[in-house]
């Protein structure tokens, strides 16, 4: 297939994975075009624009050789024409079936640049394609030649589609403000391999790494702040020191030591100015941080157009799933946030939709008996307020009735009765959700207690916050404020004295193990200082082998014994507050998932305590490792190859790795180590993948650890199996650094 | 001349506070308590409100009487704003809201007991210096 093209292989490789994003952005063009349309066909224009960017697509995959991909889009194209002749053939299923077909071809896209030869996925699209109209069959020849037909000619003029308006059952739609809308999708559609572009392509890790970097600068920041400020303290008692020295001398005091005084005022003065000029140039670097900072998040936005496709695509699965049909208008979609925080509101804004639909909304009949529309409307709405994202949910439905919901929350017990009268209606509604539900039971689609829960904690963790506002009869809005972007940092995460504790990932260069009692310990042929981290931070019980985070701070390296190794996340740094700052352990603080505060621990700091007698001075001194750990991973397999591969592409993600030749090996260094991530081949000799991880299982340590299993024969049973022993992917060989990736990212179990 | 005051009246063990309503941001129950090391006992630990780090100080510590029990997950707590400083203090029960007539500094509620009516930008600037003290 790629035999005849003029392409280096790495730059076969570069140019496809241009095309995924390209043909991403293609497919969700289309998407759009139906989902605006509703279930009618899409209008004349609209259908214009589908076959255009289809064909365009098709001509990308050509150029970098994706024949199956030339196939599929040919077919998709061909099927918008015959859709453009006869468009009363257009039923309200066809809507769905295209949407259904744009998702499936994502996947396929995805797996075809990947390398794999889906030749079933293409089969089942080809035959969902054939749904959408009658298409007169052609020969393969044929499909290169409709390339070379010249492209309806389409203007600028014509890109008036209301996309942000999506509306279902064809009810006419009301017109929203979009006016940059049409060239946006433009400008997205028209990138392609080989034409000029004005737009630089960049993989999100990279800026990801900027922003982590400028994160750092921030705790940089902090730690010359304070060091400035002991200065000023420091400046202060030499002034009073001098006086006291004064008064001593007297006026009759000698001569040699009144001009020794003179001195010494006159470099307590010095100090004193020195270290104010200090000052304003912190807040000169505090300003250009936060530049860089802003710089960086720009990169990163991402529009709320994404954020309403996928509340559309939500509510057709609702309504295919319940029969309720609710109209989707959306406002603001050209507000800008960050893509981080856009991936984080899917769950909340489906929560809050199938709420809406499971509570908020009446049956039509009761509906109609009030008065309201047949159809019920729910309405999302972004803006920006200040550096606040503002997002909007409300539905014209029942609403919430607040005197029930204050009688329940004391009859329940949550709130005194003093609460419940001093508390106003707004805030009787913010309690919605603190596992308090309006109603007692709770169907399969939305316990509106718990998944409120759900939704401000998901909130609450970006740095926001949710409020409820209802009027009873008439509808309820769920108003979330939060920050438009985040400041993301890596951290290792450990657990001592029953809590979770955090260290920049930057200054976490390894993790061991540490005997009872050692006050030092040797790390990559290193002596270093023992921190026994449980008598700093926790009860100091000890007396057993502990794991040992290493940390690195201008350059100076400790082991912190902790009690439980947590492992690398990524968190979100929040500021410990005025009242805090005199506890300098302590730099910052996060919140988990759960919603618990979490705190950063100061490295400078251990790196103090472990190395009593060193001047502090040369702690200022920053350096920094440039290694992003993710922790510690065993690779198990009897091919060198296989293994030497692995370990090459885990490192490269910033994991240490082990590696074993087959299961009795693993099992030694899995009773001496502990790893956050053990990657298996299944046939081995002596002790096969499955044995070896069944046997893990049972060892307390390693019962929830992630585990991914590469293998050249994914049965059904070995699916079965792997589903059992809670292994986390498996892995068709040859493996490749996007499987590796995307088995890295699963969080749950083999489906 | 004597003074109204708006205050909320709350208990903590057998003592009995007022501070005034304009203080008072919110009235709360503590979500998970994260215990500071290395604090003095005048911070009670560390809770998540709306998404930013809320210090929960003891009361009793402020007033110079001997530590009360540790804040709890469950606990009642009201939010204080003061000194440009958001920060919350652990309370057994809130009472009630009430007017008070201030008369040469000694405060009674309605039954004619006494309350010791708290300065909330005093207790925050106190709460600054315990921390502060190397511990």
């Amino acid at each position: 297939m790629t035999t005849d093209l003029d392409f280096e292989a790495d730059e076969l490789a570069m140019l496809r994975q241009l095309f995924r994003d390209e043909a991403h952005d293609a497919l969700e063009a289309v998407t759009r075009r139906i989902l605006a349309a509703g279930s009618a066909a899409p209008p004349p224009d609209a259908l214009a624009e589908m076959m255009r960017v289809t064909h365009t697509l098709k001509g990308a995959a050509g150029t970098v050789g994706l024949a199956a991909m030339v196939e599929l889009t040919h077919r998709l194209e061909s099927a918008f024409a015959a859709v453009g002749r006869d468009p009363a053939s257009w039923t309200p299923g066809t809507a769905d079936l295209v949407v259904e077909i744009t998702d499936g071809l994502h996947g396929f896209v995805d797996r075809l640049v990947a390398g794999e030869p889906p030749e079933s996925a293409a089969a089942a699209l080809r035959a969902q394609i054939a749904r959408i109209a009658d298409v007169p069959p052609e020969r393969p020849s044929q499909i290169f030649m409709a390339v070379t037909e010249p492209l309806p000619e389409r203007q600028s003029g014509t890109m008036e589609i209301a996309i942000p308006t999506i509306v279902e059952a064809g009810i006419p739609e009301p017109l929203v403000d979009l006016p940059s809308a049409g060239s946006l999708v433009e400008s997205r559609t028209q990138t392609i391999p080989g034409e000029a572009s004005r737009y630089l392509r960049v993989e999100p890790e990279r800026i990801d790494d900027l922003m982590s970097s400028a994160g750092e600068l921030l705790f940089d920041r902090t730690r010359i702040e304070r060091r400035v400020q002991l200065l000023r303290t420091l400046s202060r008692d030499l002034a009073r020191t001098r006086q006291n020295l004064r008064d001593a001398i007297g006026p009759t005091g000698g001569h040699r030591l009144a001009e020794a005084e003179g001195e010494l005022a006159g470099q307590a003065a010095l100090l004193s100015q020195t270290t104010a000029a200090l000052l304003d140039e912190i807040e000169a670097l505090r300003r250009t941080i936060g530049e860089l900072q802003r710089g960086l998040t720009r990169i990163r936005m991402d529009t709320a157009r994404n954020l309403f496709l996928h509340a559309a695509r939500t509510l057709r699965a609702l309504r295919r799933a319940t029969g309720v049909v609710v109209e989707l208008r959306t406002l603001g979609e050209d507000t800008e946030f960050d893509k981080s925080v856009a991936e984080q509101l899917v769950d909340p804004i489906t929560q809050l939709l199938r709420n809406a639909v499971a509570h908020g909304i009446e049956p039509a009949t009761e509906r109609t008996a009030r008065g309201k529309p047949e159809v019920a409307t729910v309405t999302i709405r972004a803006r920006q307020d200040g550096n606040l994202l503002v997002l909007e949910l409300s539905d014209d439905g029942r609403g919430v009735d607040v005197v029930t919901l204050r009688d329940r929350l004391v009859a329940t017990g949550r709130w005194s009765s003093v609460r419940a009268q001093l508390a106003s209606d707004a805030d009787v509604l913010d309690a919605l959700g603190t596992g308090v539900s309006i109603r007692g039971d709770a169907d399969e689609l939305a316990g509106r207690g718990i998944g409120l829960d759900v939704v401000r904690q998901t909130v609450a963790k970006l740095g926001g916050e949710v409020k409820v506002s209802s009027v009873p009869g008439r509808g309820t809005t769920f108003s979330m404020r939060l920050p438009l972007s985040t400041s993301l940092a890596h951290a290792m995460l450990f657990k001592v004295g029953g809590q979770v504790y955090a260290i920049p990932a930057v200054h976490v260069v390894d993790t061991t193990l540490v005997e009872p009692g050692a006050t030092t310990t040797v790390v990559r042929h290193e002596q270093l200082p023992v921190l026994r981290l449980e008598a700093l931070l926790g009860n100091g019980a000890t007396g057993e082998r502990r794991p040992g985070v290493v940390v690195s701070f201008a350059g100076k390296s400790l082991v912190g014994t902790v009690d439980k190794i947590v492992g690398p996340r990524e968190i979100i740094i929040k500021p410990l507050g005025p009242l805090l700052a005199p506890l300098t352990l302590f730099a910052a603080a996060t919140i988990s998932g759960s919603g618990k505060v979490q705190l950063i621990l100061d490295p400078a700091q251990l790196v103090r305590r472990a190395y009593p007698d060193a001047p502090h001075e040369s702690l200022g001194e920053m350096s920094s490792s440039p290694m992003v750990l993710a922790g510690r991973a065993l690779v198990v397999d009897d091919s060198r190859a296989i293994r030497e591969a692995m370990t090459s592409m885990l490192g490269r993600e910033g994991w240490i790795v082990d590696v074993a030749e087959d299961g009795v090996r693993a099992l030694q260094m899995t009773r001496q180590l502990r790893y956050d991530l053990v990657v298996t081949d299944l046939e081995m000799p002596e002790l096969g993948g499955f044995e070896l991880i069944e046997r893990l299982r049972t060892d307390d340590r390693f019962k929830a650890t992630p585990i991914i299993v590469i293998t050249s024969r994914a049965n059904p049973d070995s699916r079965r199996r792997a589903r059992e022993l809670g292994v986390r992917a498996l892995v068709a060989k040859p493996i490749t650094r996007r499987k590796l990736l995307e088995a890295l990212a699963s969080r749950e179990t083999v489906a | 001349m004597p003074e109204l005051r708006n205050v909320i009246v709350f208990a903590i063990g057998a003592a009995r506070y007022a501070i005034e309503l304009r203080w008072v941001r919110e009235v709360v129950t503590l979500g998970f308590v994260t215990t500071v090391p290395t604090a003095p006992p005048v911070l009670g630990g560390l809770c998540n409100l709306h998404g930013a780090i809320l210090p929960v100080l003891d009361v009793a510590v402020l007033v110079d009487l001997p530590a009360g029990p540790a804040a709890r997950q469950g606990d009642g707590a009201l939010v204080l704003e003061a000194d440009s400083t958001t920060c919350a203090l652990r309370v057994d029960q809130v009472d009630h809201v009430a007017s008070l007539l201030e008369t040469g500094g000694s405060v009674v509620d309605a039954s004619g007991r006494p309350l010791t009516l708290l300065d909330p930008v005093r207790m925050v600037r106190r709460a600054l210096e315990l921390l502060g003290a190397p511990a």
